[in-house]
């Protein structure tokens, strides 16, 4: 699976999005090639990305040692799992080689401040995906959405 | 004919028996459906429900984790990757049984141990380290015998 639609489409956050949505969206993701040992994110690194995966395995580090592994196609490494004021608060690692879509943070919290139904419908499935995903990782702080990812 | 005998007569205790029954049975199901009531309730008050049902349902029909035969294929390790694992199941010995999997990467990397990364996301694939939900994870002993074996 290549095209970014595809995993768009694929994905448990953004596959309620409407087809126009999607192809919007879609355009503002740039594939990249990733290896073992690739260090995708550094926390306390400003956060420029935000990154979904098409295929490989990602462990994602927080504080206090926790971590989740990430390998399914589709799953979205952004928002509070990974930055909180502009900088990135966790740690991504390639643990697997494959491909990883990325996109500017600001494109994508652009994209969401523009369009209230799309972000309405992404931060639902959002939520949803960081409760199957990561539940020890939900955000516990008050942040006004979306300013502060 | 009157009384006991009447009702004898014309099968009285059987048609009573029976519209007890009903009446009963009656009540049971409208019980029944008056406590799950609230059930219906809260999809008819958010629909978005509905949606996430199917959605599990799809993810329960196609589980990411791997069949059993993929596991037992990953878990044929060569000689090389044997030894490896031996020097991760050291260095897991010197962890607490829920250990870091960010702190176990980075004990492997400035042991020098060959291809950290890779070797963990086998690991990962074998199910010899396996996520506790709380974002830690535990070494299986059983499946590192048996794949070391």
């Amino acid at each position: 699976m290549n095209s970014i639609k595809e995993i768009l489409n694929e994905s448990s956050v953004f596959s309620s999005l409407g087809e126009e949505d999607i192809q919007r969206l879609g355009v503002l993701f740039e594939k990249r090639a990733i290896n073992p040992g690739d260090i995708l994110a550094t926390a306390k690194d400003a956060a420029q990305y935000f990154f979904l995966l098409n295929n490989g395995t990602i462990l994602l580090a927080m504080d206090e040692g926790k971590s989740v592994v990430l390998n399914t196609v589709g799953d979205f490494i952004g928002l509070e799992l990974l930055s909180l004021k502009e900088v990135y608060k966790t740690t991504l690692t390639v643990l697997e080689a494959g491909s990883v879509f990325a996109i500017p943070r600001l494109d994508f919290l652009a994209f969401i401040q523009e369009d209230s139904v799309a972000a309405d419908t992404i931060m639902m499935a959002w939520q949803e995906y960081l409760d199957k995903t990561a539940s020890f990782a939900k955000n516990i702080e008050d942040i006004s959405f979306p300013y502060n990812y | 004919m009157y009384g006991l005998e009447a009702i004898n007569a014309n099968n009285g205790w059987a048609i009573s028996v029976v519209g007890v029954t009903i009446v009963f049975s009656g009540l049971v199901m409208l019980s029944f459906v008056i406590s799950q009531l609230h059930k219906v309730l809260a999809l008819w008050e958010d629909p978005s429900k509905i949606k996430a049902l199917f959605k599990a349902k799809q993810k329960k029909a196609s589980p990411k984790e791997l069949p059993e035969k993929q596991i037992a294929d990953l878990a044929v390790f060569t000689e090389s990757q044997k030894e490896v694992a031996k020097q991760f199941a050291l260095l897991v010995r010197t962890m607490e049984n829920h250990f870091s999997l960010p702190r176990l990467l980075h004990l492997a990397q400035i042991s020098g141990l060959k291809d950290p990364c890779s070797n963990l996301n086998n690991f990962l694939k074998t199910k010899i380290i396996i996520p506790d939900g709380s974002g830690f994870f535990t070494w299986d002993k059983d499946m590192f015998d048996k794949t070391i074996s």
